[in-house]
């Protein structure tokens, strides 16, 4: 059980005795969530392995730390514990949450050439969204998602729907899942899942009714504006009144297995799905970007690269190569594809391997074309806090326990007393 | 009558007890288009298996925790015993403060204490060892607990003919009360060892390589909780975790069940 140790050890004393390795080496610590299936930690460990052969002076130690909320817990504790960690992949919503804690530093710190400026204005802003805060880069998008609808083709040919004119508004929608929705039960129109991350399905239909739900600065929310009432009220209507999509909560970690078992003919879940569903779907289905009401719209989703500021000057310089390296347009193209995440810059869907890839799958490419409507994920200071309200008022109102208004005037009362010291 | 109701209810228990056990064997064998439809002529497969073995180093995870259960339970038997024995049988000053600081361990969910233990640890630079990820839980508080209970349920008899006989402190310990205990110490073995090999937030937040790192974290992997899990998957890597323990307790069944009924502990 020491045997790590001292093997360590003994490398360390081979090397000083051998005089070996550049002198200045760097080592690096990046812990990093798998939030979609699939042998992800491979992918990682072979995108560092290329960095490292590039890079001999810059050691990195890439860790897999489970989901989103582990990773935050063991980078915190490593932290804290003086353990070395220079950077990380954490969730974009946690950026207030690390601000406040005072563990991250702004990319502008580092990325200060000419060069490392472009760089930092090389992606989509739709991603950048949730890492700009307060005029500073703090989070640079890496494993990023959106809310697409997942529909089965077979579904809508049976119906007599055209298969490659999916619904593009809420009344269409509505209206294609009424005939998809069969009597007996077998399958529904459509489903929204609504455990899980609620907060963030429902982002997207509040988008769509013309709301955002948190101002830019992460102070205020506006959970209790009337359009966003009414986007819940339509949530709770699908159910209700239309009978297009099962009464009460959707249980969002077995939607995909419905999906494809052809129990729902059509689906909102995340791009990272997208790989699996393709691996598995044994039918003809397609991807399109959400339906919109007054006008379109989807929240993005997923990690960043947060730089920490236990890092060193020459250990933060590096931090920032190995992100450059991890997000070049070469490399983000190959996660998109090994992941269905999305390709974070303009230049990553160029690369002739992610053309070719969207050419030979079309669906790849639609959450790229809802990137200009997209807005960022529900992210404010206390935000685990305020995630739970809004998911507890959600659920109360599609379980039918309380009206749509009410809820969420609960809900917001809660975020105003939560975030009055931030004001 | 009442025995026919007996049968009932244990085959009601039993099956709603193998249940997920079933479910996730037939998840594991089959494609995953398969994995909630009842269909007795689904095609067979063992691909689940291999592409779950695939994505992590199981021998190497099963090895680990299997160390790491071994060394925990070790050192908890011995720890325990001892300070169990002390706490019952030598009265000193100050005992009972001692031992209600040993209880109030038992209040503290563990998990609070990580971002602490984490420093700890790292102070002795122990992170990322398997001692480690085991040295917070060896001194048990439930352990000392309720070796205590059972010690102090021995008859004094036993302990006064044997001093007479000339028996040491220590050696009382060996021959009159272990071997009595026997059942508590099996059944807390039991306990501890489920406990340890389930185990998950702690060894992950502790550990960075997976050359130490316990199967739960292997397991995790399939998790995917942003895309939504691979039934099929997940119960084949599940299986796998699983069933070393599985097969351990249906070869020592019979020794457990009486030593839980002895002991009278669940």
């Amino acid at each position: 059980m020491f045997g790590r140790l001292s093997k360590t050890a003994a490398a360390a004393a081979v090397a000083t005795l051998l005089g070996a390795g550049p002198a200045s080496a760097v080592e690096l610590t990046m812990y990093y969530p798998v939030s979609v299936g699939g042998p992800l930690t491979k992918v990682v460990d072979g995108m560092v392995a290329e960095f490292e052969k590039a890079n001999p002076d810059v050691k990195v130690n890439a860790i897999y730390a489970g989901n989103y909320d582990d990773t935050r817990v063991k980078a915190l504790a490593a932290m804290k514990a003086g353990q070395p960690v220079q950077l990380s992949v954490l969730f974009s919503i946690d950026a207030y949450d690390l601000i406040e804690q005072d563990v991250v530093v702004p990319f502008d710190e580092v990325a200060k050439s000419a060069d490392d400026k472009a760089w930092l204005q090389s992606f989509y802003p739709g991603l950048m969204a949730n890492g700009v805060i307060n005029g500073k880069t703090w989070g640079i998008p890496f494993q990023r998602s959106t809310i697409v609808m997942y529909y089965n083709k077979d579904a809508f040919r049976e119906v007599g729907l055209n298969p490659d004119a999916p619904p593009a508004t809420w009344s269409e929608m509505v209206d294609a899942a009424k005939k998809l929705t069969k009597a007996d039960g077998s399958r529904w129109g459509v489903e929204i899942p609504s455990t899980g991350y609620a907060y963030w399905m429902f982002g997207a239909l509040a988008k769509q009714n013309g709301e955002l739900l948190m101002s830019a600065d992460g102070t205020k929310t506006f959970f209790d504006k009337p359009n966003v009432v009414e986007a819940l009220q339509f949530w709770r209507d699908l159910g209700a009144k239309h009978k297009v999509m099962p009464e009460g909560t959707v249980e969002w970690g077995t939607l995909r297995q419905q999906f494809l078992e052809g129990k729902t003919a059509m689906m909102w879940h995340t791009t990272g799905n997208l790989t699996a569903v393709k691996g598995s779907a044994k039918f003809d289905f397609g991807v399109s970007v959400l339906p919109g009401n007054r006008e379109p719209g989807s929240p993005t989703g997923g990690g960043n690269f947060y730089l920490f500021k236990s890092a060193s000057p020459e250990e933060r310089t590096a931090a920032l190569k190995l992100v450059k390296f991890m997000t070049a347009p070469e490399r983000a193209a190959e996660w998109s594809i090994a992941t269905g995440y999305m390709g974070v810059s303009p230049a990553s869907y160029e690369t002739p391997a992610l053309r070719a890839y969207a050419r030979e799958f079309p669906p790849a490419a639609v959450a790229r074309d809802q990137l200009k409507n997209s807005v960022a994920e529900l992210s404010t200071y206390q935000g685990g806090r305020i995630r739970k309200a809004l998911d507890d008022a959600i659920q109360a109102t599609l379980t039918g326990a309380k009206p749509a208004k009410e809820a969420l005037a609960e809900a917001q009362a809660q975020a105003d007393r939560l975030l009055k010291p931030y004001r | 009558m009442s025995r026919a109701l007996d049968t009932v209810a244990a085959w009601v228990l039993g099956a709603l007890w193998i249940a997920p056990l079933v479910y996730a064997l037939w998840a594991a064998v089959h494609p995953e288009a398969y994995a909630a439809r009842f269909d007795l002529a689904a095609p067979l497969t063992f691909e689940n298996f291999a592409r779950a073995w695939a994505q992590a180093p199981f021998p190497r995870y099963i090895l680990n925790t299997f160390v790491l259960v071994t060394a925990i339970l070790a050192a908890q038997l011995v720890l325990c015993t001892l300070a169990a024995y002390g706490f019952a049988r030598f009265a000193f000053p100050g005992r009972d403060t001692l031992f209600m600081l040993v209880l109030v361990q038992l209040m503290i969910v563990p998990e609070v204490l990580i971002v602490e233990n984490y420093a700890t640890m790292a102070r002795l630079g122990l992170v990322d060892t398997i001692l480690g990820i085991g040295l917070p839980y060896m001194a048990s508080a439930f352990g000392i607990f309720l070796l205590r209970q059972t010690f102090k349920s021995i008859p004094k008899e036993l302990d006064d003919a044997a001093r007479i006989e000339g028996c040491g402190a220590l050696g009382l310990l060996a021959r009159v009360y272990v071997p009595l205990a026997r059942p508590t110490l099996v059944a807390y073995a039991l306990v501890s060892i489920s406990h340890h090999w389930n185990n998950f937030l702690w060894p992950l937040i502790v550990t960075n390589s997976p050359e130490v790192r316990p199967i739960t974290v292997g397991l995790a992997i399939f998790g995917a909780p942003e895309s939504g899990v691979s039934w099929p998957l997940v119960s084949a890597a599940t299986l796998i975790s699983v069933t070393p323990l599985l097969l351990a307790f249906l070869i020592f069944q019979r020794q457990f069940v009486q030593s839980f009924l002895h002991a009278g502990i669940k």
